[in-house]
């Protein structure tokens, strides 16, 4: 922990927090302080259900309880019903949820809808700006805020890290018969999508199956963000910044559908139905030598915590040990998906549901929180990825945090507009018909009519500007 | 019908007191919903606003010329015209195999007739499951069967979507039509076929010019139990296809919630559920008063 | 009707089929239940788990997540008294009256015609007032409401086909109406009761949407728990399975019991005599 050089800063820093009484004091401790007074009442927080919940059930709620006298309940909710039940209760007014856990895609959506507080005042009240700024940057500066308001703290390093199985790329053999059919040094990892295509096809054939290449997600929810990585990747604008036209279905998209339909070719087949738990489980049992997915798997799959009984649905890892991290061909993945924490501007509790987030999100309290072996809360601040406790956690675990950190200094955004999920349903739904067989430039026009549709019924005005907003920040397009 | 006779025992106390009770609960609950979404469909509310001004017939107007929400109606149709007649021949098929004495006959239909009170969304999930391709063993047998790997994506290739929806629905359907129709066979004097068959009539022969007819009230009666359920069919198929490839198997339900909870599209989902309203009571309507004329 | 030993056998087999075709997807479910995570990811899949083991169903009741059961059970045995209480009662006034005339029974049974994803946010709002989101009180009245329309219905046709001769002798007697009811009618019409009992129970058990919006945490029923498995970055399988397995028990417990009522009762009130 480097709790004293934060101290430092903050003491320097603000006239706002020179004001407090609590001077020497972390930005934890300040939200403790303050809580206590709020002691013997109850916070609701939505966090979404099965493992993620783990941590404020076993973990932070408890403590936060023993600390302050704040009971927290908890309200479990899956993550395809989170959107609409935080919104069906703002429109309702009902006051029921206190603290929120928010997709960063959806912030632009809720703010508008007067669903979020802004943190602003809150952040200055109780001196958070500045552990707010070791946020590491891509997330900081990105999903953070709408237009300049803070209306989340990040609180999950999500990002799409590249698996690859070190004993079968580095296998003497294979990559001699490699350099013999391609004429190049079989590359270790992958970098761009057609060394991907090229080491995946050849281990498949090579090996006859076993393992295949690669495997990755297909099912249309997860390939959907796939997708959008690398459209970006290879060029790809989603508007005309002028006219809001779509440009999804640009060459560079065409491109991207023709490659994915191609890559199937050499993975398991039925690939096209894997999501989260097929792809895993596949690749624990060292069925695929290359997959894509959020950071949990490099944990799970080098066996951290899969001992607990929260994992007894995840199968025995066949393959800790021979695991190499890396960036996603093409150097930007995607930071697909990630959680903010947030206050409801409904909750009749609100400096106790913000202090209870700014003690969750805090740079003590969370760098215990992304080591819980059964959570799934991923590091997101600069210390995360240099703490030498984690570090030590399983003998790659420091490539593996720096395979993390090399993705959020790149990684891209996933796409946030008003009414983000229209314009995924539509991709989602395009790649259900890519995976269906039928053509990928009839399918991107489509995708494209309907965007321009759905920006139609928004006002392309609004829409206009909430794209400018989101394509401004710093890792919207690679650079 | 029976005849009023009771009428000249009573008082109007009792008459409309036994009434009140059950009208008021359904008042309770049923009123206040349509009456607020038929205004709703008049308005403009969205996911960021509440103009609750009169907008006239806009989303009426819009919905008429969505091409999606028509798509969605015909998806309906087709699940509902394939696996009505498919449960109900089913159904009736195996009701005709109990009918005779049959030993074990309690235990078997009480576990015949599992799959009717499994909920149907786990229903949907097991299914889920067995089609799984490389953890579900329909596509092992399916490779048994034919001696090579099968790899056939049931919920991904439209060749196969809807025969794996409509397999799911029917496994989960066809022993609702079969205890229905169980019991109504079970009611038809045997006296009848009797004599049909001593008059030289075969048994199918007696069974489609003596039993139907008797049988006819329990199959209309369950078959429109089933349409109302077909027509609202939202679970199976949510949970196997999720409404795709593209909007291919989309039904009606799920383009209702899809405007209602993922777009909300409050107004114009208003708008659509009034339209379903009146469409399924004028249809509703018309065939309980054949049933009735029936009975 | 006498029956060749060949004939019973061929039925017999063909009732095997059905039972294979139909408990297949059951068994599968309950397999899961009991394997571990490794049999449960292995491709091709495995038939029989290897040694059978609880713990998938430990794990829910250490973690509480049955007591989701136990809201299904209060919800929908308490909605389904109520509801085939005021239903016969109503049923009983329109059989025997005539009370509101056709009209009125199509009023009724349209209510069961509309579909609840169409009505489930008004429906939101007003609980939102009335303060029953998330308890088990306000979906207790819910499912009451959803399957009054089917009791009476029901219970309509079955009371219409008790001989009202049977009460008329006993008015004259001297019974009174209500009486008469409970003494002659509701004994007569057992069968019918029960089975539309079952079916009410069923449909409270098993409704997933007004449930999925209408609770919070408190009310939580069981097929809403069974969603909290299947999550972005996880799928409990072993969960979903055990968990789903213990919510057929009881009903399936419910339908054995009753089942001779079910057939009956079923062909009492839908074939007139």
């Amino acid at each position: 922990m480097n709790c004293r050089t934060i101290l430092a800063t903050a003491v320097s820093a603000t006239a706002i927090l020179a004001s407090l009484p609590a001077l020497a004091q972390s930005a934890a401790e300040r939200a403790v302080e303050a809580a206590k007074q709020y002691a013997g009442t109850e916070i609701t927080i939505v966090w979404e259900a099965g493992l993620q919940a783990l941590d404020p059930l076993n973990f932070s709620g408890p403590k936060w309880k023993e600390l302050t006298g704040i009971d927290v309940k908890v309200i479990e909710v899956p993550t395809a019903e989170m959107f609409t039940k935080i919104l069906q209760e703002h429109r309702a007014g009902t006051g029921a949820y206190d603290a929120l856990n928010v997709i960063p895609s959806w912030m632009a959506d809720l703010a508008r809808a007067g669903a979020l507080e802004p943190l602003d005042p809150y952040v200055d009240k109780y001196g958070y700006r500045d552990e707010l700024q070791t946020i590491a940057p891509v997330y900081r500066d990105n999903q953070m805020l709408v237009g300049d308001t803070i209306y989340g703290f990040p609180d999950d390093g999500d990002v799409f890290v590249f698996y690859y199985r070190t004993d079968v790329l580095g296998d003497p053999e294979i990559q001699a018969a490699f350099k013999e059919a391609k004429g190049y040094d079989l590359p270790v990892p992958p970098t761009d999508w057609q060394q991907f295509y090229d080491v995946s096809c050849f281990i498949t054939e090579h090996t006859g199956g076993k393992p295949y290449g690669a495997g990755l997600f297909r099912d249309p929810p997860y390939a959907q963000q796939m997708f959008q990585e690398r459209f970006r990747v290879a060029g790809g604008k989603f508007f005309d910044p002028e006219t809001m036209q779509a440009t999804v279905n640009s060459e560079a998209g065409v491109g991207v559908f023709q490659s994915m339909l191609e890559e199937n070719k050499c993975m398991p087949p039925g690939v096209e139905t894997w999501g989260f738990v097929e792809n895993l489980a596949a690749f624990l049992q060292g069925d695929t030598a290359m997959t894509i997915s959020w950071p949990p798997y490099g944990r799970w799959a080098a066996g951290y915590g899969l001992d607990q009984e929260a994992f007894s649905w995840v199968p025995k890892s066949q393959i800790a040990g021979k695991v190499g991290y890396a960036l996603t061909p093409g150097g930007h993945p995607q930071l697909a998906s990630g959680f903010s924490l947030a206050v409801s501007s409904d909750s009749n509790n609100k400096e106790a549901a913000y202090l209870f987030i700014q003690w969750l999100n805090s740079e003590e309290v969370s760098i215990d929180r992304v080591q819980l072996p059964y959570a799934l809360r991923d590091p997101f601040r600069d210390s995360h990825f240099t703490s030498e406790e984690y570090k030590s956690r399983w003998p790659e675990a420091p490539q593996y945090l720096e395979a993390l950190q090399a993705g959020a200094v790149s990684g891209i955004l996933d796409l946030s507009l008003l009414q983000t999920d229209r314009y995924e349903e539509a991709l989602r739904q395009g790649i259900s018909r890519l995976w269906a067989g039928e053509d990928p430039q009839a399918i991107l026009d489509d995708v494209a009519a309907q965007w321009d549709a759905i920006t139609e019924r928004v006002g392309v005005d609004a829409q206009r500007e909430a794209y400018l907003d989101w394509s401004s920040k710093p890792n919207a397009y690679p650079n | 019908m029976q005849p009023a006779s009771g009428q000249a025992f009573v008082g109007r106390g009792f008459k409309y007191g036994m009434v009140w009770p059950a009208v008021l609960v359904i008042l309770l609950i049923g009123l206040f919903p349509i009456v607020y979404t038929a205004i709703v469909s008049f308005q403009n509310i969205d996911m960021f606003g509440e103009d609750t001004s009169f907008q006239g017939g806009v989303h009426y107007a819009r919905l008429m010329g969505d091409a999606r929400f028509w798509q969605s109606v015909l998806h309906t149709m087709i699940f509902l015209v394939v696996a009505l007649p498919l449960e109900l021949v089913l159904g009736l098929l195996l009701a005709l195999l109990f009918l005779d004495r049959l030993p074990g006959k309690q235990i078997f239909v009480a576990l015949l007739i599992l799959p009717v009170v499994t909920s149907p969304i786990i229903a949907g999930s097991t299914w889920r499951l067995l089609f799984d391709n490389r953890y579900g063993p329909i596509n092992q047998i399916l490779s048994w069967l034919t001696g090579e790997p099968a790899t056939v994506l049931w919920t991904v290739n439209p060749v196969y979507v809807y025969p794996a929806i409509l397999l799911a629905e029917v496994w989960q359907w066809t022993p609702f039509m079969f205890l229905l129709l169980l019991a109504g066979l079970s009611n038809v004097d045997q006296s009848l076929n009797e004599a049909a068959e001593l008059d030289g009539a075969g048994f199918w022969k007696t069974f489609w010019y003596v039993t139907l007819p008797i049988i006819k009230p329990v199959i209309l009666i369950a078959c429109l139990i089933r349409a109302l359920d077909l027509f609202r069919l939202f679970d199976v198929v949510w949970a196997l296809t999720r409404g795709g490839p593209g909007t291919m198997t989309e039904t009606v339900s799920i383009y209702a919630y899809v405007l209602a909870f993922k777009q909300f599209e409050t107004s114009y989902a208003a708008a659509l559920a009034v339209v379903i309203i009146v469409l399924l009571s004028l249809v509703v309507m018309a065939a309980l008063r054949r049933v009735e004329f029936a009975r | 009707m006498r029956q060749s030993p060949r004939t019973l056998a061929l039925r017999y087999l063909l009732v095997a089929l059905a039972l294979v075709f139909f408990l297949f997807p059951i068994y599968w479910l309950v397999a899961i239940s009991l394997k571990t995570p490794d049999e449960i990811f292995a491709s091709p899949p495995i038939w029989v788990p290897g040694q059978i083991q609880f713990q998938n169903y430990a794990v829910l009741f250490k973690d509480g997540d049955v007591w989701t059961i136990w809201n299904s059970l209060v919800v929908a045995t308490l909605s389904t008294a109520v509801a085939m209480l005021l239903g016969t009662m109503c049923a009983y006034s329109m059989a025997r009256f005539r009370t509101g005339g056709d009209h009125f029974a199509m009023w009724v049974i349209s209510n069961r015609m509309i579909p609840p994803i169409v009505i489930v946010f008004p429906v939101f709002l007003l609980y939102v007032k009335l303060g029953w989101v998330d308890t088990r009180l306000g979906l207790i009245v819910l499912y009451t409401a959803f399957n009054l329309p089917y009791v009476i219905w029901m219970m309509r046709g079955y009371i219409q086909d008790v001989p009202i001769e049977l009460e008329e002798s006993a008015l004259v007697d001297g019974c009174s109406r209500l009486q008469t009811f409970r003494l002659i009618v509701l004994p007569v019409i057992r069968g019918g009761l029960f089975a539309t009992a079952v079916f009410t129970f069923v449909f409270a058990w098993n409704e997933f949407v007004f449930a999925l919006v209408l609770t919070r945490s408190n009310a939580t029923t069981f097929p809403v728990q069974v969603t909290h498995y299947f999550g972005g970055q996880s799928n409990f399988w072993a969960k979903i399975a055990a968990m789903s397995t213990l919510g057929t028990i009881p009903i399936f417990i419910a339908v054995a019991m009753l089942q001779k009522f079910l057939v009956r009762g079923v062909s009492m009130g839908a074939v007139k005599g």
